[in-house]
């Protein structure tokens, strides 16, 4: 489809009165290998391709998509997303298009479309096999590995024209090991907006041997204690918590809808002083890195609290203009088929000034939480639960004996301001965060922090079974 | 669209399949989201495509695309050839057979499709009203939803099965914000139906403001353990977790704690579960699944004892079973496995009010959190919960901030009581359930 085309189908949807039309067409092929009983047990390809085109009217929407992409059928679904927003007011004309420059340059070094399936079915293989070899007690290993190639061409009328090609490889690998009738899980993934390199810079030998270590440790761990305690988050746990406790609360339309316990706080305190929250859509290679978002903004980094202090909330266009601030880039959306939302990109605490093993050393007594699982959120309060897939009973600034089956309870505003130390390194986790039922990839990043008390429950389970699964009220 | 099946698989036999299988789904859907008396947000969406399987030397080869051109077409056939030559040998993959018989099935509303735009806003408006009007507490309608939905489903292979259907449904759900002085809570309901006419906005949003605002003030208690009542839609909610047990592939993969227990006692006297493809009036009723085999009626628990599992042409094949008409896609862009229709606990002979009425001391508990992450393999959960107090067999004082333990197998043997109020969401239906002492941590 060439612009010509494009400024004909914005032109159709402007046509009933509207304040803004915009065009997503999206060309997305996708290859996912999954090994299971020691075997390769499905490969599947796909094609899909189509085209959204949404209208605003004041605080109207209308979003239509389709998958016939005939030039017909496209200025008929034009018009009836037209009607569905319409306003009697002047129309808004077409600006011209140009391209908004994006800082990020994103290079893929092996196309994974350019890989051959044999190889990429190699490296699920030599993942399924390492993890079977770390001990006789795993008994399953399940190894899926996906990769992406989106390409997106955003238009709108307000003169934005963007092209953008998206890459992302995944590698997850979950073990089960199990001994008399004690079963545990281990798992562990990596994912990036990377080509096939992802996999030669990151061993998958070593993904598998971690997962079906974590496993094997599970076995021997004890119940996990409960009750009201110091807990240490540690910086390879990963940053689902900020980004399901607090980063959610600080997304402008929950803000503005005043489902946000965040609203109306900018300027204020909300998080300890050792807290700065960072959404930040550039780090190179992430799992949640592009170079412009799903609106044709660029990506930025936005710092979302700054020692403590409320300093901005993510934006799309529509929530932007309601507050009059510009796109602060966070305009995502899973497919062609689903209007873009203010999401998260690469969300993380930034690093402190103390030593991880420091922090462990002034725990009197407490739990070491060194990974994470899935766990529930309900944004309007910030209150939580979340699995710990691995924790270990600290005392005396002593790393004692791995625990399972813990769960975290608490609230997230909280939990900021309960942070008494945050270390100097950090841990990156990958996601696929599920707002309002659409999938986008995220990653989420914190130092290792003290947190002077948390609720920890302990059914003397584990009870992770297929890594982070996060489900919000 | 369906012209396109024919094409497909003489393509993927003169490549070289033995066996294939094309699934063709075609759908069109509308959501209307009301916020204020307006329009918010308004969504229109059409959605097509196809997925091939093809087999050959017992190995399985999957693609699919959105796309029906002849490059795309070409390319997918291709795709799916060369992915299975990677796969793993299994003698067991197979496709359906014609020549079944199929239920006959009112899955098509003329009226949905045919009601104007403007009626169905005014279904969300009203919602939203009946929300504010059922409290002066709430505060806020934070959804007021109507959504519809017409579709097309084919299959066609190359054992000559060649059928389709049509259907449409549509439905409400509201989420209200309920709130006095600083508390806030949130109530949410919805209603699915196959007909139009069977909407009740009125109803769905009274029901999302007054469970917003019966949970204002809400608590913590002291730990103890007591009876614990589910509400239907939190027990439906047990029900999901407790379906992946049932699946005949979980127990060829050793994840499911049902496995080699049939005919044995695995639940209470009390519990009857049905997995039901052709239940009228359901949504998620078909007149065969994406194999194209027949959905059936399955007892898999009759009296509390375990009467067999759910299975797709594979699952069965390979543990000697019958296929149950229980392959299920999520789309055209996924393989079939093993999945429920209209999976339910049948009701019992009491009400709502008598199940309540024995407790003297207990827990309504009419939210959870966590329950995705129970653990299949044991059973073992640990949620995040809120409900209200029973005193006296009455529901008192609102609670949360409280934790649910225990194990699913224990919840199954521990049902002492089941009222006769089933309700179904979308799949999944069960009635108001009383459990046995369920330990529940608190303050």
């Amino acid at each position: 489809m060439e612009k010509k085309e494009i400024t004909e189908i914005l032109k159709n949807a402007l046509n009933s009165g509207a304040d803004f039309a915009e065009l997503f067409w999206e060309q997305k092929e996708t290859v996912g290998i999954n090994c299971e009983e020691n075997r390769i047990e499905r490969i599947n390809s796909g094609l899909d391709e189509g085209i959204g085109i949404r209208v605003i009217a004041g605080e109207k929407t209308s979003y239509a998509y389709t998958n016939d992409l005939s030039i017909d059928r496209l200025l008929e679904v034009a018009e009836i997303a037209g009607k569905g927003a319409q306003k009697n007011q002047d129309l808004r004309g077409l600006k011209d298009f140009a391209t908004p420059p994006s800082p990020l340059k994103i290079e893929i070094k092996k196309p994974p479309q350019e890989v051959k399936i044999e190889d990429k079915v190699q490296v699920v293989l030599a993942a399924n096999e390492t993890a079977r070899r770390v001990d006789q007690r795993i008994r399953q290993v399940t190894v899926n590995y996906g990769d992406v190639r989106q390409k997106v061409t955003i238009a709108n009328s307000d003169g934005v024209y963007v092209e953008d090609l998206r890459t992302r490889t995944r590698l997850s690998v979950h073990a089960v090991a199990s001994e008399g009738n004690l079963v545990q899980t281990g798992f562990h993934s990596v994912g990036g907006s990377k080509g096939f390199e992802l996999l030669e810079e990151e061993d998958p030998t070593q993904i598998a041997e971690t997962a079906a270590k974590k496993a094997i440790l599970m076995l021997t761990a004890q119940p996990a204690p409960s009750g009201k305690m110091p807990v240490v988050l540690a910086g390879k746990a990963g940053g689902t918590m900020v980004h399901e406790a607090c980063g959610h609360g600080l997304e402008a339309d929950l803000v503005q809808k005043g489902l946000s316990l965040y609203a109306d706080k900018r300027g204020q305190e909300v998080a300890s002083p050792l807290i700065t929250v960072v959404d930040d859509g550039l780090i190179s290679g992430k799992f949640g890195t592009t170079s412009y978002d799903d609106e044709g903004t660029p990506y930025s980094k936005k710092v979302l609290i700054n020692k403590g202090v409320l300093k901005n909330y993510m934006y799309d266009l529509i929530t932007a203009k309601r507050d009059k601030v510009k796109s602060t880039g966070n305009g995502r959306r899973e497919s062609y088929k689903d209007r873009p939302i203010p999401r998260m990109r690469n969300t993380y605490i930034a690093s402190g000034k103390t030593d991880p093993e420091k922090i462990i050393k002034e725990t009197k007594e407490g739990l070491l939480v060194t990974s994470m699982g899935g766990g529930q959120v309900n944004t309007l309060n910030g209150d939580y639960v979340f699995d710990v897939a691995e924790a270990y009973v600290l005392k005396e600034g002593k790393v004692l004996y791995p625990v399972r089956g813990a769960t975290l309870t608490g609230n997230g505003p909280e939990t900021l301001r309960l942070v008494d130390l945050v270390g100097k390194d950090i841990g990156f986790t990958i996601g696929v965060c599920g707002k309002e039922g659409q999938g986008v990839p995220v990653s989420d990043a914190q130092p290792t922090m003290a947190v002077r008390e948390l609720i920890v429950g302990g059914t003397g389970e584990e009870s992770t079974p297929q890594g982070k699964k996060i489900r919000r009220l | 669209m369906e012209s396109v099946a024919p094409k497909v698989l003489a393509l993927a036999q003169k490549k070289g399949a033995e066996t294939a299988e094309v699934f063709l789904l075609k759908s069109r859907e509308l959501t209307i989201e009301v916020m204020g008396q307006e329009v918010e947000n308004l969504k229109l969406s059409e959605e097509q495509g196809f997925g091939l399987r093809v087999i050959s030397h017992n190995r399985l080869g999957y693609a699919y695309s959105s796309d029906l051109s002849e490059r795309a077409i070409q390319q997918t056939v291709e795709r799916a050839i060369d992915n299975s030559r990677l796969v793993a040998e299994d003698s067991n993959w197979n496709v359906a057979e014609p020549g079944n018989s199929y239920p006959e099935l009112d899955l098509y509303d003329q009226e949905t499709i045919r009601k104007p735009l403007a009626e169905k806003i005014i279904l969300a408006k009203e919602l939203e009203k009946a929300a504010f009007a059922s409290d002066s507490r709430i505060r806020q309608v934070e959804k007021a939803v109507y959504q519809d939905s017409s579709y097309q489903t084919a299959l066609f292979n190359t054992r000559g099965l060649a059928r389709n259907y049509q259907g449409t449904y549509c439905g409400l759900y509201g989420i209200a914000i309920g709130q006095e002085g600083t508390d806030a809570e949130t109530g949410f309901s919805m209603s699915y139906a196959l007909k139009y006419q069977d909407l009740n906005p009125f109803k769905v949003g009274q029901e999302a403001g007054e469970k917003a605002v019966r949970m204002l003030g809400a608590k913590s208690m002291p730990s103890a353990k007591i009876p614990v009542v589910f509400d239907p839609h939190v027990m439906t909610g047990v029900l999901d977790v407790l379906q992946r047990a049932f699946s005949g592939e979980a127990v060829l993969k050793g994840t499911s704690f049902l496995a080699g227990k049939e005919g044995q006692k695995v639940a209470s006297p009390l519990v009857n579960i049905v997995d039901h493809g052709f239940l009228a009036e359901q949504v998620a009723s078909a007149p065969f699944d994406s194999e194209g085999m027949p959905t059936a009626e399955t007892r898999l628990i009759n009296r509390g004892e375990l009467q067999g599992f759910l299975h797709n042409l594979y699952t069965a094949r390979k543990t000697g079973a019958h296929s149950t008409g229980n392959a299920v896609r999520g789309s055209y862009k996924s393989t079939p496995e093993v999945g429920t229709t209209n999976f339910y606990l049948e009701k019992g002979s009491v009400s709502p009010a008598q199940l309540l009425g024995d407790v003297k001391k207990g827990l309504y508990v009419t939210e959870v959190m966590g329950l995705h992450t129970a653990n299949p393999i044991s059973g073992d959960f640990s949620l995040g919960a809120a409900g209200l107090l029973i005193e006296n067999g009455k529901l008192t004082t609102p609670v949360k901030g409280i934790a649910i333990a225990g194990n699913l197998q224990e919840l199954l043997l521990g049902i002492e009581a089941i009222a006769d109020d089933l309700t179904f969401y979308v799949g999944l239906g069960s009635p108001t359930v009383r459990i046995q002492g369920l330990m529940i941590s608190g303050k």
